[in-house]
């Protein structure tokens, strides 16, 4: 009995241990709930960003700059690749359990805000927690939904497409003009097969956004209206595949099982890398990561092709932060983000990670401290941000339209279907989402 | 003394006494069947009846969710992926397993290491460092199109293919045939000499051997290993995930039923028609598994 009742003693000490263990994780917690400013009181904010493993580094230590200017602050960061990252921040949310301050992005901003799953910022913008002087008014009104400050820039990019002057010398084809049209495009990428090599990659499929939203825009349309219902007719989309479709057919860009090989590929192992075309699309802020990629010439950027006497598809993109709404330090979180955009320590290792910063003042900045392919994103950005329109935001649902493109675009590129029936049926399965 | 419910408390003091310690022990499990089992299913089962984003409250919609699916042409096409995938795979891993553990069998020095080689696929098959290597392999550049081209045939892009893309997810689960290859070694050590010694005295062959008496004295291995290994490949998930970067593709044609289930609750939220995919694969994986039971009266002996 006594060498039971031993074992029995030791068995309930090993359950109030974990007892003991797993308040004291969440009284900690608690105490820290009411530090508004965090004066001697030790507050711990987490922080997420995607991203791959060179911005994690930079952030890792801008984030700890923060801590050591802020020593009553810990932040726990949490980081991964795109898809994984919106994956898991849904799920956190919905369990409540999101981090306090969470990189957004135009494409999800008002899914998550009209959810009421994002922090409205205004009273912080208001009382200066967070500083938005030095931000263009457009800069701001990008971080706006339905009127009101969910995001704030943490740096703002314009897409576009890349070639390696380089490689055109080499080719004997001339450089892709700042001013083409969709025809031009089409026609380089015929002139560049001719030459032994792909023009691009397919993009015909994939996301919706930039490629076919470029496109949707200059033909005076949108992906979505105002009001989430569904921004372009089938002829335009008809459009867009169809010529994608022909310079498949005529061999100038990859067959569907190359496309589908390479298309999740990274950064490092993408067709464009790794020289199997010449031109890609890509935003203009990652310039800097594709030249490392290239021992021989120096990477250009040239602005997306026009449809004739068409609209300007341009529109602002970027990189934001918000502060989830169930964050018990909305305070924190907001000098965090303060100080993220807006100090000197923080933008020094920032430069245009992502983007040109958001504070104009911040963008002067980081202006010596740029290496030539970086400065190049800038100037880039700088020159064609003043063709840059509002453009709507996706409406719930957006992931199975896109779902639908994506399905859609790979039934042509495997000719399971024509461009006029995969066009059908993806205006049928969108309307019916967005209806 | 007798409670409203007429049951004698007393002894049901006396019982709950006796075993409140093997309770006790029994708690950390049945702590964790709770948790980590019996409320998320009843949870899903709720859920499935329902409209749920995961961010507002669910609406119940009763069983909408579950007459959707059959005019979702993505959940037919998955069904008809995940059963291309059970019915070749299963019966492939479960002969090479077989094949290999007669071989083994056959008193071969040693046997340890073999058998501890051959299992090692197994160990890290499901893993997502295989599922990558896999993509290498079968690659447009891979390693087996350099082979075939070594000998003169040029190879496709497996698996970037619609055509050819789930043949090898197949091949890479016949690849991990270690479990059941063990549980088969186990079997055939089971299986009494003289039985064979009177087969040899009575002219029997090796095949006919094989066929006779290794094959039915093997049947309640067998039916063991095909229940297990088809549960498991209804529910595969890694490995299309890994392969086909998350999407099923090349045109849904890696499109595993759990890969649409995921994608449906993560990807496009909804949690309720999710939920009821699950409780439709688990009605599914019963039937299957009523139907092996009922059809095995027929064809596994039992020695008795």
């Amino acid at each position: 009995m006594n060498k039971f009742r031993s074992l029995f003693i030791s068995l309930i000490s090993v359950v109030l241990l974990i007892a003991v263990a797993g308040c004291s994780g969440g009284s900690s917690e608690s105490a820290s709930k009411s530090g508004g400013d965090g004066e001697g009181k030790k507050v711990e904010i987490r922080f997420a960003w995607w991203g791959d493993t060179k911005r994690h580094e930079i952030y890792n230590s801008i984030v700890d700059r923060f801590e050591e200017k802020h020593p009553n602050i810990k932040v726990k960061r949490e980081f991964g690749g795109w898809p994984e990252y919106w994956e898991k921040m849904a799920t956190q949310i919905a369990g409540g359990n999101a981090p306090d301050v969470v990189s957004m992005h135009q494409f999800y901003v008002s899914d998550y805000a009209r959810r009421n799953s994002l922090l409205n910022l205004d009273e912080l913008v208001k009382s200066g927690d967070i500083n938005q002087d030095q931000f263009d008014e457009a800069t701001v009104d990008s971080g706006k939904v339905d009127g009101k400050i969910y995001m704030i820039a943490k740096g703002i990019t314009m897409s576009g497409w890349a070639y390696n002057p380089a490689l055109f010398d080499k080719l004997g084809v001339s450089y892709p003009d700042p001013n083409w049209t969709w025809e031009d495009f089409g026609k380089k990428v015929e002139e560049l097969k001719a030459k032994g090599i792909w023009g691009t990659q397919d993009f015909s499929g994939g996301q919706l956004q930039p490629n076919f939203r470029y496109f949707a825009r200059q033909n005076g349309q949108d992906l979505f209206t105002e009001d989430g219902k569904l921004g372009f007719e089938k002829e335009t989309l008809i459009k867009w595949w169809s010529m994608w479709d022909d310079l498949r057919k005529k061999e100038a860009i990859p067959d569907g099982a190359t496309s589908t090989e390479y298309e999740s590929a990274p950064l490092e192992q993408n067709m464009f890398v790794t020289g199997k075309t010449a031109m890609h699309q890509i935003p203009a802020n990652q310039l800097h990561l594709y030249q490392e990629q290239f021992k021989e010439g120096e990477l250009e950027l040239v602005p997306y092709p026009n449809v004739k006497d068409g609209e300007n598809g341009e529109y602002i993109e970027g990189a934001y932060l918000s502060i989830t709404q169930k964050s018990k330090h909305p305070k924190e979180a907001a000098m965090f983000i303060d100080f993220f955009v807006n100090a000197k320590e923080s933008l020094e290792l920032f430069k245009v990670e992502q983007g040109s910063p958001g504070s104009a003042e911040m963008a002067e900045f980081v202006k010596p401290l740029l290496s030539v392919p970086q400065q190049k994103a800038v100037d880039f950005i700088q020159e064609v941000v003043p063709d840059a329109r509002p453009a709507a935001y996706a409406p719930l649902g957006v992931n199975e339209v896109e779902q639908a493109f994506k399905d859609n675009a790979s039934a042509i590129i495997f000719g399971q279907h024509s461009v006029d029936e995969a066009a059908d049926k993806f205006m049928k399965t969108a309307e019916g989402i967005l209806k | 003394m007798i409670n409203p419910w007429g049951v004698d408390t007393s002894i049901m003091k006396s019982v709950l006494r006796k075993n409140a310690v093997a309770y006790l022990f029994l708690s950390p499990w049945l702590i964790g069947l709770l948790a980590l089992s019996v409320i998320p299913m009843g949870a899903s089962l709720y859920f499935s009846f329902t409209e749920y984003d995961m961010f507002s409250s669910p609406q119940w919609i009763g069983l909408e969710n579950y007459s959707g699916m059959i005019e979702d042409p993505k959940y037919l096409k998955s069904i008809e992926v995940t059963l291309t995938y059970v019915l070749f795979s299963v019966p492939l891993q479960l002969s090479f397993a077989l094949g290999v553990s007669v071989l083994l069998n056959r008193g071969l020095r040693g046997l340890k290491i073999y058998r501890a080689t051959y299992y090692v696929p197994s160990l890290f098959g499901g893993s997502v460092a295989v599922a990558l290597l896999w993509r290498q392999l079968f690659g447009g550049e891979g390693l087996v199109n350099k082979f075939l081209a070594s000998i003169g045939i040029e190879g496709a892009n497996w698996i970037s293919s619609p055509d050819t893309a789930i043949y090898t997810l197949i091949i890479l689960a016949v690849w991990q045939f270690g479990s059941p290859m063990l549980i088969f070694l186990a079997g055939l050590k089971g299986i009494p000499n003289e039985l064979y010694e009177a087969a040899n005295i009575d002219g029997a062959g090796k095949l006919k051997q094989f066929f006779s008496i290794t094959l039915p004295m093997l049947t309640p291995i067998i039916l063991f290993n095909l229940i297990m290994q088809i549960i498991g490949a209804f529910q595969a998930f890694t490995p299309a995930y890994i392969v086909s970067g998350g999407e099923g593709g090349p045109l849904d044609s890696t499109l595993f039923y759990t890969l649409y289930l995921y994608q449906k609750a993560f990807a496009h939220f909804q949690m309720g028609y999710a939920s009821a995919m699950a409780w439709a694969l688990l009605i599914m994986i019963a039937i299957v598994t009523a139907v092996i039971f009922a059809s095995s009266k027929k064809w596994v002996f039992y020695q008795e």
